[in-house]
């Protein structure tokens, strides 16, 4: 009665969420730093970039007080590197193409680094390991390391969409990233459903089912079916 | 929707919730004796000898952490990390089974930023409005329209986060009235029971002690949990409980070794991202094994489905983050 909601963060919820998310943005109009409760936002003083949280840069945009800079991997180029890994490579056949390292993390396939998470302190002295929608993963970067494969972050569905639909003219090539986005979506939602066979595994104590780069929105549509089957199974 | 909301909403936030008012430095006051770690700031610990890499970390970290925990909570960084702390949090609660245990010293600090951040609103507002700084109206409108968009955005999670724990107490409330109840010493005088309310645990007694961290449940939600329960009870008794004989009418019957209470799931599967280099998921004891065993290993970045048990040691330790 409190509260009709489902278990669960809902879609509208995790757009909420992936409206979090850091991106760069080029301003138009100074405006002074903010003191904000998401915290502080530094001054706008054009043509300097800054970083933004995504739900900011989207006001901003809407009433042509700055340009989005896209996110690499939002690029038609980064979409095929993804959308080849995705479909072609034969490991990630039945997994979803690696997500963007934790800090600390070493890129996949580098086995020469060991993982080493180093942890922030909260005021209670409590370790606090910063993950999505609180890392850099949307920000325009000046020089990728070359090597380094394009990846998907985990609000990669709530992003694209937000930025197609309110900031299209500034992306690269709209039509195509539309067109790849969408396939993309379908490739993987493909995988969610294929993964059914292996669901018994989360049934049993200290089993569990390995959903590794799987998208926040993704999660969403697929956390009550999911859910359902590993309750039904148990 | 929840992004735009216009002053009433911000007033019925005002109202509707008791802001505290100068609780943020007691209570972090409160946080270091609770701590009382040898770590303490104000004693300087006994340096024990550095026996390996291992022990000279920990040591490193022991101290960044008692520097952190003296930080000054009103510096904009730690102000985003309350908002990353808070949204994690809401995160968690809106996805697990059972109510997480409430984050007193966190949920202060926010109400007293919401509340500072009201006043600074009202303000601006209040000078866009005077002439003499009425140059600069567009700039003032435009910082308006952000600082309550934020404002709404951290007033919609901590309402969810509220409403979804409200939701998980009236569900479950007879399992979390015996739960808070069984922290107290019990003066258990059973006798037979003539109404359903008799059954209904006494809450614990309020101290303004906040040393109190073993109990899920903040002061408010335990006594809207009694009122509810005792609502609830009176409820049944009137409409059929007591139309049974004495004994058959207590809301927590245990005849035959079955429970009535029910209580949440742990079992259920939740969706966790390892934020270490290594989680192992746990079966914790019973359905006949004594003691805990261990699963599947988590490695760093992984998302894994898994029942909520295994990982609520790894989560309360910070090592895993519930998605």
């Amino acid at each position: 009665m409190a509260f009709p909601l489902p278990r669960g963060i809902t879609p509208p919820e995790i757009s909420f969420l992936a409206e979090m998310e850091m991106v760069t943005i080029l301003p138009r109009q100074r405006l002074e730093g903010l003191e904000l409760l998401g915290g502080p936002v530094s001054p706008l003083l054009p043509p300097r970039r800054t970083s933004l949280p995504l739900w900011l840069a989207l006001l901003l945009k809407r009433q042509r007080r700055a340009n989005i800079l896209p996110p690499p991997w939002l690029h038609p180029e980064s979409l095929e590197l993804i959308l080849e890994i995705e479909t072609q490579n034969d490991e990630y056949q039945h997994a979803f193409s690696p997500p963007p390292p934790l800090p600390g993390q070493p890129a996949p396939g580098d086995h020469r680094r060991a993982p080493l998470a180093t942890p922030r302190y909260t005021p209670s002295g409590e370790k606090y390991y910063p993950a999505p929608p609180f890392l850099p993963q949307n920000t325009a970067r000046d020089h990728i390391p070359p090597g380094e494969p394009p990846a998907l972050p985990f609000h990669w569905l709530e992003v694209g969409t937000m930025l197609l639909e309110a900031a299209s003219d500034d992306l690269v090539d709209p039509d195509q990233t539309r067109r790849l986005l969408k396939e993309l979506r379908e490739v993987r939602m493909a995988k969610v459903r294929a993964g059914v066979d292996v669901l018994d595994a989360a049934a049993m104590g200290g089993g569990g089912v390995a959903l590794t780069g799987v998208g926040a929105m993704e999660l969403g549509e697929g956390r009550r079916f999911i859910a359902g089957v590993v309750d039904e199974l148990r | 929707m929840y992004l735009r909301s216009g002053p009433n909403e911000i007033a019925a936030c005002r109202t509707s919730a008791p802001l505290p008012t100068t609780q943020s430095i007691p209570s972090i006051a409160l946080l270091l004796r609770r701590k009382s770690s040898p770590h303490h700031p104000s004693s300087p610990p006994p340096k024990p000898k550095p026996q390996n890499i291992d022990q000279l970390t920990m040591d490193i970290d022991d101290i960044l952490a008692s520097v952190d925990r003296t930080a000054d909570t009103s510096t904009p960084e730690s102000t985003a990390l309350d908002h990353q702390l808070l949204t994690r949090f809401w995160v968690a609660e809106r996805a697990v089974p059972e109510l997480l245990p409430w984050p007193t010293s966190l949920m202060e600090r926010m109400m007293e930023r919401v509340r500072r951040q009201i006043e600074s609103i009202e303000d601006l507002a209040a000078s866009s409005t005077d002439p003499i700084t009425h140059h600069s109206a567009a700039t003032t409108n435009l910082t308006l329209s952000i600082l309550q968009s934020d404002l709404s955005r951290t007033q919609y999670l901590i309402r969810s986060l509220l409403r979804q724990r409200l939701s998980k107490l009236t569900a479950h409330s007879m399992h979390y009235l015996l739960l808070i109840s069984r922290q107290q010493p019990q003066s258990q005088s059973q006798t037979d029971s003539s109404t359903p309310e008799d059954s209904i645990p006494e809450p614990p007694p309020f101290t303004d002690d906040t040393d109190d961290i073993s109990s899920p449940l903040s002061k408010e939600e335990v006594s809207f949990l009694h009122a509810h329960q005792t609502l609830l009870a009176g409820h049944y008794g009137a409409s059929f409980l007591n139309s049974f004989p004495p004994q058959l009418r207590r809301l927590d019957d245990n005849a035959g070794g079955t429970s009535m209470v029910q209580g949440p799931d742990g079992k259920e599967v939740v969706f966790v991202r390892c934020l270490v280099e290594e989680v192992r998921v746990v079966v914790p004891p019973g359905d006949g094994v004594e003691v805990e065993v261990e699963g599947t290993v988590l490695r760093m970045g992984e998302v894994w489905a898994v029942r909520w048990e295994g990982v609520r040691g790894a989560w309360g330790r910070g090592e895993v983050e519930v998605l």
